[in-house]
């Protein structure tokens, strides 16, 4: 099997205020394994809806996802979260690291929960913080971390369950140029190496760095899709 | 999730606010504390009351005084032959003996050592069907033969020392066989008093032979010594037998039926009483007082409660992005759950430990403070240090319990806050603060 993900007729409707909101008009989308996928558009036109709902933190109002064979519309919340655990990777853009553990603990997090023995799990995080060069931080607390570090912690963890898709939402968007396309070729190497990838950013350039296929929203329904700089 | 790595996480959790688990641990210390050391006064009370109880009387035992009561009953409340033999048909009544105490005995005297005793007189068939057991030798059989109480032999000091020593302090005579000198001393009786009013008692020996010596057991028995009734109203001076008792004993078949023999009993005009209804009366008051002194240790525990749902409350909110964190890498409503709920479990089980090391701490106190008091009073009044155990006792179930119930309610303490904090949506607990 080579679709990663498949997203068919995917609504979202919020309720503000008892008036329906639609965030999500319809949106399919179809992610190969090997690929980065960027979902593009202004803000406030659903990209992070769509991510969210792909990872299993967010449900649809109707429509399919389908990630790894199976689909999220069926599962119930402990299922949503064996799924989150085994088969996503979720990057911020503020990181969201717990600040009172060390890089190490942050990336060992998914095995805790997944129950994995303690030596298989120091060893596989300190594996994933040595392939984002951060072998030599192990012991290190967030507040001892730059903003790229600690993104950098942040796409260990993502990666450390070796998931079917990684989602990245807005993965630059608190960094500088300069630390932000550090960030994008981590990415990017990551890739090369099998990682599949769905990020958000409403920047052309960051879509243009990564990007096999840059997904554009407006108002909750895909407006165009082109194949990106990369490819 | 492994329990290890659980446990783990909830203590590293908790080292992050040491003061705010301190200060909560604390309410539920004071809750253990206050139950503990009430129930240990209770247990303690009813232990030192139901020992002491002891002395009362074996507890199938009913002891019967005369009434004196206006009953309509032929007797009018008299121990007469008639209504002893009436005692013996009620049911469940397997002996009755009447008792005789011989008021003129001064003391007794064996070769040149003295004792003072009480000496009973009894009728020796009924006191075999007691089931009073025989040390050694047998029973009295004419009227100058004595049984004695298993301690008798031990009471003896020599000459005049014999109101001075301890207990302690005295021999243990081989008595069996052996003469034992009575002095009685005869008071004028009334008709005498009347034509000499200055008359005086007259003191007159009279020797009995110690033909037995019973086993011993945790009543009055043991400091007594048994002759024939005949005897004994022949000491007490009264030519012939009266016609009543001053005390008769009647002895049930089981405990479970002394109540409802001494009710029929007293319904015939006498007093009793037994160790039975004693102990029902008293029960009754530790009931209550227990019962008040565990609602304050409850009252006690549910602010500590409240103090535990608060703590985790508050440190909940303030982990929310954290808890959004956790769902987001893949923690399960109920793996989230048992994380708050291990921490306010680890609250109230250091509260319990902590309440329990003070209560121990407190009751070793209170015992040495309650003996010493005893000590001082039985001092000052020249009496003998009575043998008292703690009156706080802390046996190891209510240790076992005191920890068990603290973390329980931790636990339970922390059920609403764990609920809330499991079913956060992740997307809004990441987008806390
Ligand atoms: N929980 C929610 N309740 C109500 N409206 C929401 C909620 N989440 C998102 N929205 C709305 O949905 C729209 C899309 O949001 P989002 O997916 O975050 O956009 P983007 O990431 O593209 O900026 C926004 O108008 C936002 O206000
Ligand atoms: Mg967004």
């Amino acid at each position: 099997m080579t679709t990663a993900v498949q997203v068919t007729g995917l609504t979202r409707q919020y309720v503000m205020g008892g008036e329906p909101l639609e965030v999500l008009r319809g949106v399919d989308l179809s992610i190969a394994y090997g690929e980065i996928v960027c979902v593009m558009g202004p803000s406030g036109s659903g990209k992070s809806t769509l991510l969210n709902i792909v990872g299993g933190l967010d449900r649809p109002t109707s429509g399919s996802v389908v990630v790894a064979g199976s689909d999220l519309a069926r599962m119930d919340d402990e299922q949503l979260a064996v799924y989150r655990r085994r088969q996503v990777g979720f990057v911020f853009q503020s990181f969201n690291l717990i600040g009172t553990m060390t890089a190490r603990r942050n990336v060992e997090l998914p095995l805790l929960f997944s129950g994995e023995p303690e030596d298989q799990r120091t060893a596989r995080a300190a594996a994933a913080l040595q392939a984002v060069g951060l072998g030599h931080r192990l012991d290190h607390k967030p507040t001892e971390l730059s903003g790229g570090e600690q993104q950098r912690v942040a796409i260990a963890r993502a990666s450390v369950n070796e998931p079917a898709i990684m989602l990245a939402d807005e993965p630059t968007g608190n960094l500088d140029t300069h630390t932000g396309q550090e960030i994008l070729s981590l990415i990017t190497s990551m890739n090369a190496e099998g990682r599949t990838f769905l990020i958000t950013t409403h920047d052309r350039a960051v879509a243009k760095a990564v990007a096999h296929r840059i997904v554009t929203i407006v108002d909750g329904a895909i407006a165009r899709i082109e194949q990106g700089g990369t490819l | 999730m492994r329990f290890r790595d659980l446990a783990f996480l909830v203590v590293s959790n908790l080292r992050r606010m040491k003061l705010r688990l301190a200060l909560t641990s604390l309410g539920v210390v004071i809750g253990t504390s206050a139950i503990v050391l009430m129930v240990s006064l209770g247990i303690g009370l009813q232990a030192n009351l139901t020992t002491s109880l002891g002395d009362l009387g074996a507890a199938t035992h009913i002891t019967v005084m005369p009434g004196g009561m206006e009953t309509g009953m032929p007797d009018e409340g008299q121990l007469t032959d008639a209504a002893l033999e009436r005692f013996e048909t009620i049911e469940h009544v397997e002996a009755v003996m009447p008792m005789t105490y011989v008021m003129s005995a001064q003391g007794a005297r064996y070769k040149r050592y003295e004792s003072y005793m009480n000496i009973m007189g009894v009728p020796m068939d009924a006191f075999e069907a007691f089931g009073y057991e025989l040390e050694s030798g047998r029973l009295p059989r004419t009227d100058s033969e004595v049984l004695l109480g298993a301690a008798v032999p031990t009471s003896f000091a020599a000459g005049d020392s014999a109101t001075q020593a301890g207990p302690s302090g005295r021999l243990k005579l081989d008595l069996l066989g052996k003469r034992l000198d009575l002095t009685l001393m005869m008071w004028p009786s009334e008709e005498e008093m009347q034509k000499d009013p200055m008359a005086q008692g007259t003191e007159r020996k009279q020797r009995l032979t110690v033909v037995g010596i019973l086993a011993p057991t945790d009543m009055q028995t043991d400091q007594t010594a048994y002759v024939t009734l005949d005897a004994a109203h022949a000491m007490n001076g009264a030519t012939r037998r009266t016609t009543a008792y001053e005390n008769v004993v009647v002895k049930a078949d089981s405990t479970r039926n002394v109540t409802a023999i001494e009710d029929e009993i007293s319904g015939q005009g006498f007093f009793t009483f037994s160790s039975q209804s004693m102990l029902k009366e008293l029960n009754t008051v530790f009931l209550i007082i227990q019962g008040v002194l565990g609602a304050l240790g409850a009252i006690a525990m549910l602010v500590a409660a409240l103090g535990i749902a608060n703590t985790m409350t508050m440190s909940i909110y303030e982990r929310t992005r954290e808890i959004g964190i956790m769902k987001a890498v893949g923690a399960s409503n109920r793996q989230i759950k048992r994380v708050f709920l291990g921490e306010a479990a680890i609250i109230g089980v250091l509260g319990g430990i902590g309440g329990l090391t003070f209560s121990w701490a407190g009751a070793a106190l209170a015992n040495l403070f309650v003996q010493s008091l005893i000590a001082s009073q039985a001092g000052s009044s020249g009496g003998v240090m009575p043998e008292t155990s703690a009156f706080f006792q802390i046996p190891v179930w209510l240790a076992l319990f005191a920890i068990v119930f603290a973390s329980g309610i931790g636990l339970l303490a922390g059920v609403l806050p764990a609920v809330r904090a499991a079913n956060l949506d992740p997307l809004t607990a990441l987008r806390h603060e």
